[in-house]
Order: structure tokens, then sequence, then C-alpha cells
């Protein structure tokens, strides 16, 4: 009886295994042999073994690190404002989206739109002759700053991505406000717990979990964000504003150097793993 | 019953399929007069009797975005699924190993003439058809330099502005003579910055963003200075008294204000929003923006008042940068015979005039072009620039020529922005220069 059990779940679990082998399988394999070899587009079909010289040439290059200090900046900057505007927000609008929830799918629409076309719809926003910042800036300030130069181009793309994604954040931190028990509040109320004590005391521990996912969801889209950095500045003045994407990008298709990108790329897998490891170890002791 | 449907049903996708592999497929350059001439010629092309059902083009199209990394892994992988694609002067080198070399008639020298027809070789060996041919313009306002070339006092405030700028004594000129000095000398004056009773806001808007295709529009200042990127031994160049006063010369207007603020984030789409504002006395550009920026009904602060001559001169002379863009054979293609048939179709002056009447931009020599010139004045131009001014860097249809554009926009647009000294961004780019071309 068992035996028929374990072979109708293998059954069952074959279609789904042998996709995984086939779409996330074969291509890492294909990427642990190009990550050690010498390979462009002309050699694709015939790599030439290496060894671990490009993982080497990635991380003794200036601009690998530079880009991975941008994404980490980045990364942070973002989840951090995200997870302090969603929350705001849930809490502050909590009221009236219980009475109207269908404004919850209206303030959802930013995380909507493409990110690429979040990024050309902001080039246009900032153009200094034809976006409507600079247009109030020059009527009511007589002058404009430079959004996209390199003194101002990192906080414009956080505002940028801060702006398309605090949706996000206000849908799960929403939900897990509203999933705290009314009675609870109330008797903390009863017990003479002011608004700020019982944000402190009742509503953030109980959304501790939530505001944690959140800020690890929010950050590992943030750093390996591509799309509207790359429309709004590119790699940006000297490389600039060139995020670990975009790094792998160019080193792939602009350099053709695809041993060089795709080690850099396994690079980035490791410490994605590591990082889950401790975040996973961590909430198993909590838990 | 149901069986005889399905055998019929069957025979009729193979037939279409079979069809469609005879055809002529032909992967063009999209969404812009490049795409509506390709069309009008392979109209006109399909139209003619003598060509057989096998052999009638079919146009393909994809977006613009990234269209050269998608065309890159598509050859890379060996796809059929166009026998001809899309070339260009600077990409040879790298997408050479994935096409065939091709053989154009004699008669093609006397259509294009063999400098344009050199945009679309490598080694020796030609891998196209050049059909549209891009360079350089500098665009003026004719307004505002009228003005200043008649003007007592607006003359004595751009040679004090010279004197005080520069440390020259310089005059006004009209645009056609320009020296690279007289450039900065007219952009700073027009800059409000630094003469508030300037008419517009900027003296010019360059094109700063890291990006390869900005690179090309600044090697004009650099090459007119005797620049290149090699010497005939192979040696690297770019750390020469040229690259520095070209360099110098974009930081210096940039710092003074005399080009907007995000320039740094500026491509050809920005600068033209830039200049076709009204706000913005002179550019240097692409030839491509001059229809549009002199139509009143398209850009109504500008139309009608914008000239257009050769880059300003320098101590070599006066250069533009071009290139080409073209159309090529692909090593993998279905139909290779039909493919060199429409190739060679498309090397006569029938398909060329048509190409040119469509909206293209072809470099031709003055006969074929007599026909639609009357309708194309600006390929006259064109022509003409490309014969006298037009250059291609040492080294710049090399497989590395795409990445060596890259390491110098992302080199210099640092030293722009001052983030890097310009003995640091020289050293790096001459350093990467080496690695990349040696390969």
């Amino acid at each position: 009886m068992q035996s028929r059990h374990l072979r109708d779940g293998r059954i069952l679990l074959a279609p789904l295994t042998i996709f995984l082998l086939a779409m996330l399988g074969l291509p890492l394999v294909v990427d642990l042999i190009y990550s050690v070899s010498r390979v462009e587009f002309r050699t694709i079909l015939s790599p030439e073994f290496v060894g671990l010289a490009n993982y080497r040439s990635a991380l003794t290059s200036e601009s690998y690190w530079q880009a991975a200090w941008f994404s980490l900046r980045f990364g942070l900057a973002c989840a951090v404002a995200q997870l302090l505007l969603g929350l705001f927000l849930a809490i502050f609008l909590a009221p009236l989206i219980d009475r109207r929830p269908w404004l919850l799918a209206f303030l959802m629409l930013p995380m909507m739109v493409a990110p690429a076309l979040v990024g050309l719809m902001y080039r246009l926003i900032l153009h200094e002759f034809v976006g409507v910042v600079p247009w109030f800036m020059f009527t009511y300030f007589g002058d404009s700053p430079s959004f996209l130069g390199p003194d101002n181009a990192f906080r414009t793309l956080v505002v940028v991505e801060v702006l398309q994604w605090t949706p996000f954040a206000l849908l799960i931190l929403y939900s897990a406000y509203a999933a705290i028990p009314k009675d609870v509040r109330e008797a903390a109320s009863i017990d003479g717990a002011g608004p700020w004590q019982r944000l402190w005391r009742i509503d953030l521990p109980l959304m501790a979990p939530v505001l944690g996912a959140t800020f690890f969801i929010r950050f590992i889209d943030s750093f390996r964000v591509f799309d509207n950095v790359y429309t709004l500045t590119g790699a940006g003045a000297g490389g600039a504003t060139t995020t670990m994407s975009i790094w792998v990008y160019e080193a792939f298709f602009k350099s053709g150097d695809i041993g060089r990108a795709v080690a850099a790329s396994m690079l980035l897998l490791i410490a994605a793993w590591v990082v889950l490891s401790i975040v996973h170890r961590l909430s198993e002791r909590r838990a | 019953m149901r069986s005889s449907h399905l055998f019929a049903a069957l025979t009729a996708v193979l037939l279409t399929s079979a069809a469609a592999q005879a055809e002529v497929t032909v992967l063009g350059w999209p969404g812009g007069p490049e795409e509506t001439a390709l069309r009008d010629a392979a109209n006109l092309y399909n139209a003619k009797e003598d060509v057989a059902d096998e052999d009638k083009v079919e146009l393909i199209f994809f977006n613009r975005d990234g269209f050269w990394d998608k065309l890159q892994t598509d050859l890379a992988a060996g796809g059929g699924e166009f026998d001809l694609n899309l070339l260009a002067t600077y990409a040879i080198g790298r997408y050479a190993p994935f096409m065939e070399p091709v053989e154009l008639p004699d008669s093609a020298v006397d259509v294009f003439g063999e400098k344009v027809l050199a945009t679309m070789q490598f080694e020796g060996k030609q891998y196209g058809v050049p059909t549209d041919l891009s360079l350089h313009f500098m665009y003026y306002r004719t307004d505002l330099i009228e003005q200043l070339l008649s003007d007592a006092d607006w003359q004595a405030r751009y040679s004090e502005i010279a004197q005080e700028r520069l440390g020259k004594e310089l005059k006004p000129k009209p645009p056609a003579e320009w020296t690279w000095d007289d450039y900065q000398a007219t952009a700073l004056f027009f800059t409000k910055a630094v003469n508030p009773d300037s008419p517009v806001r900027y003296g010019t808007v360059l094109q700063m963003k890291n990006l390869l295709f900005n690179m090309m529009v600044w090697h004009s200042t650099a090459r007119s200075e005797g620049g290149d990127w090699m010497d005939a031994d192979g040696n690297i160049t770019v750390d020469s008294p040229a690259y520095r006063k070209g360099l110098e010369l974009y930081k210096a207007l940039y710092d003074a204000g005399a080009s907007p603020k995000d320039s740094l984030s500026y491509e050809f789409a920005e600068a033209n929003a830039a200049f076709g504002s009204g706000q913005v006395a002179t550019m240097l550009q692409w030839n491509a923006a001059a229809a549009d920026l002199n139509d009143p009904e398209k850009t109504p602060a500008v139309g009608g008042k914008v000239g257009t001559v050769p880059p300003p001169a320098g101590i070599a002379g006066r250069f533009t940068h071009i290139h080409g863009l073209g159309l090529g054979l692909n090593k993998s293609a279905q139909n290779k015979a039909g493919a060199l048939k429409f190739l060679e179709w498309l090397a006569t002056p029938e398909a060329m005039q048509a190409y040119a009447a469509g909206g293209g931009t072809p470099a031709l020599s003055a006969d074929v072009l007599a026909p639609v010139a009357e309708q194309r004045p600006d390929l006259t131009q064109l022509g003409d620039y490309a014969g006298q001014y037009g250059f291609v860097m040492t080294g710049a249809t090399s497989a590395g020529a795409l990445s060596v554009y890259e390491l110098q926009a992302e080199n210099f647009t640092g030293y722009w922005a001052g983030q890097k000294s310009l003995d640091e961004a020289l050293a790096a780019t001459a350093q990467g220069m080496a690695d990349l071309l040696k390969k």
C-alpha cells in the first residue's frame, strides 16, 4: 500500500521534475561549463577550459566590485524606503481600505507597469525641455536640478524604484496589519495603551515576520535591478550606475566575454545561496 | 473521412512551410525610415516579372531595443530564420564569422563609390550592400548666427568671452568656417550662465551618456586634431594631444554650463528634444535628425531656422565619422541563391533610387542620385560630406570594435563627470584597447 503511494507520488512528480531539470538543471550545467571556459559568441560551441580564470578575472575587476557596491547600496536604500513607506501607508490607509477595498487595486497600478517602461516614462518626465517636473521647477524656482546627472542619479533611481514598488510592500503589510485580531488592540486600549504604544507593543511585534520577509523580497528585487536603471541612465557616467545585472549583461553582450559574465552570475548565485541559508537558519532559530 | 481531412491539412501545412522556406527572408532595421524604404524597395523587387516566386522577398523586423544583441545571439546559434540581415560598419568584425562574403557586380562601384562600399568590408572582403550612411552635421540656429554675424554689440561681447574663457582673440565666423575654438566661443556666447543676455539657455547640447554611439559623435573632434585608435604598427594611440584636446573641449563646455546639466544622460533623442525646444544654439548631431528638426510642423520652435554644415575643423582638417548600415548574407541562410540575387539587385541604380525615394539615406554617386535629387536634396549633402570629410578610425571594423567604443564611453564619460582624471581615463582606455584589439 505504502509502496503504491510512493510510486503514485513519483509518477505525479515526474513531469515537474523533468520540466525543472530541463529548464533549470540543463542551463545550470551549461553555465557551470561556460564559467570555467574561455568562450565567446564565435566559440560558443567549442569552449576552451581555463579553470577558475573567469572567476579570478571577475573578482579582481574594479568595475565588478563597483557594481556590487552600487547594487548593495541601491538594494538597501530601496528596501528600507519601501518598507517604511509601505508600513506607513498600510497603517494610515487601513481605515479607508477597510471601507473601500477596491482602492487597493487602484494603489497597485504602478507595479503593473513594466519596469523598462517606467524608466522611459521618467526619462521624459525628468527631461529639462519636455519634462513636467523640470517645467514646474523652472516656473516656480527659476532653475531645475540635474536629476540624472552624476550627483543626483542614485537618488533619482532610488525614488523611481520606490515609487514603483512601494505598492508591493503596502499590499503585504496591509494584509498583515488587517490580520491582527481587533480584540487584541481593543484589550490594549482598555488597559490604557495609546496609539504609539499599540503600534510598538502590539502591531509591529505581530507583523515582524512579515516585515522581515517584505524587506528581504524587496532587497533581492532591488539588488538585481536592471530594466528601469538601464533605460534611465544606462551604466551611468564612468559606470557610476552599473548594477550587478547591468555588469553581467555588458560583459556578456557588449564585451562578448561569455565565460566571465557567467562566472560573475555564478558568484551571485553563491552569494544569494549563502544569504538565504543565513536567513533560513535565523528563522528556524526564531521558530 | 476524418483521416483524409487530417492528411489534407498536414499536406497544406507542409506545402506552406516549404514555400515559406523558399522565400528570401530579410531582417531589416525596424521602426524608422530605413524600414519604410526597405518595404518600398522590396515591393518593387517582388513586382518584377523575372523574380521567381521562390525568390520573392519577405521582410521581418523586431524591436530596435537590444537589436544587435538579439541578432548576435541568433547568428551565433546558427539560426536560419533569415537569409539576409542588417549589418553595420562598427559590427562587421563581430558578425563576420557568422556571415558569408558576397561578390557584388562591378557596377556597384559606380552606384556607391569605393569609400561607401568600404563601410561594408572586413579584412578586404565585401560583406554587404550599403543601404544607409550615417554621419554628423554641425546644426546651428540660422537666425541666431545671422544676428551674431551682423550685430556689433553681440560681436564685441563674443570677443570678450573668447578672450576671457579661451584666452584667444576671436571674432564670429560663419559656421562653415568654424574651428573647434570658434564653436566653443559661439557655444559660450549663447549660454545664459556665461552671457546673461543670450536669447537661449544653452550654447550647445552635448551627448555625453555612457553609450557607444555618443563616442562616434565625439570622435570627429579627436580626428580633426589628428587622432586615431592605432598607428600603422598597431600601437594604440589614444593617449595623444588630439584625444586630450577633444575630451577637454567637451568637459570645458559642460563645466561652463554651455550644455544642459543632464547631458551626461543624453543621447540622440534627448539632444534633439533640447535643440528642438528652441533653447539651444548649436548641436553636433547625426544627419538623421535634419529633416525633422527643420520641419516647422514637427518642430515649431526651430523649424525653418536650422542650418547644417560639416563639423568644425582642427589642425588636421575637417572630419566626420561615417558608418554604414547595410544588408549581408547569413551563413546559415536557407535560400542563399535567392538572397544573392536580391543583394545584387539592391546594388543597382533602380533599387537605390526606390530606396532613397522611400526615405532611406543611401550615399550614392551624383549620376545615380540625380533622378531623386529634387525629392531628397539632403542626400546630395550626405554624399558630398561622406566623400570629403568621412573617416573610420583604424581598427573600427574589427571584431573588438564595439567593445572599444564601450570602453571609451565608460572612461571618457567618467572623465567628463569628474570621476576620473584625464590621465587615468586615457591610460585605462589605452590599456583596455590594447587587450581588445590584439584578440
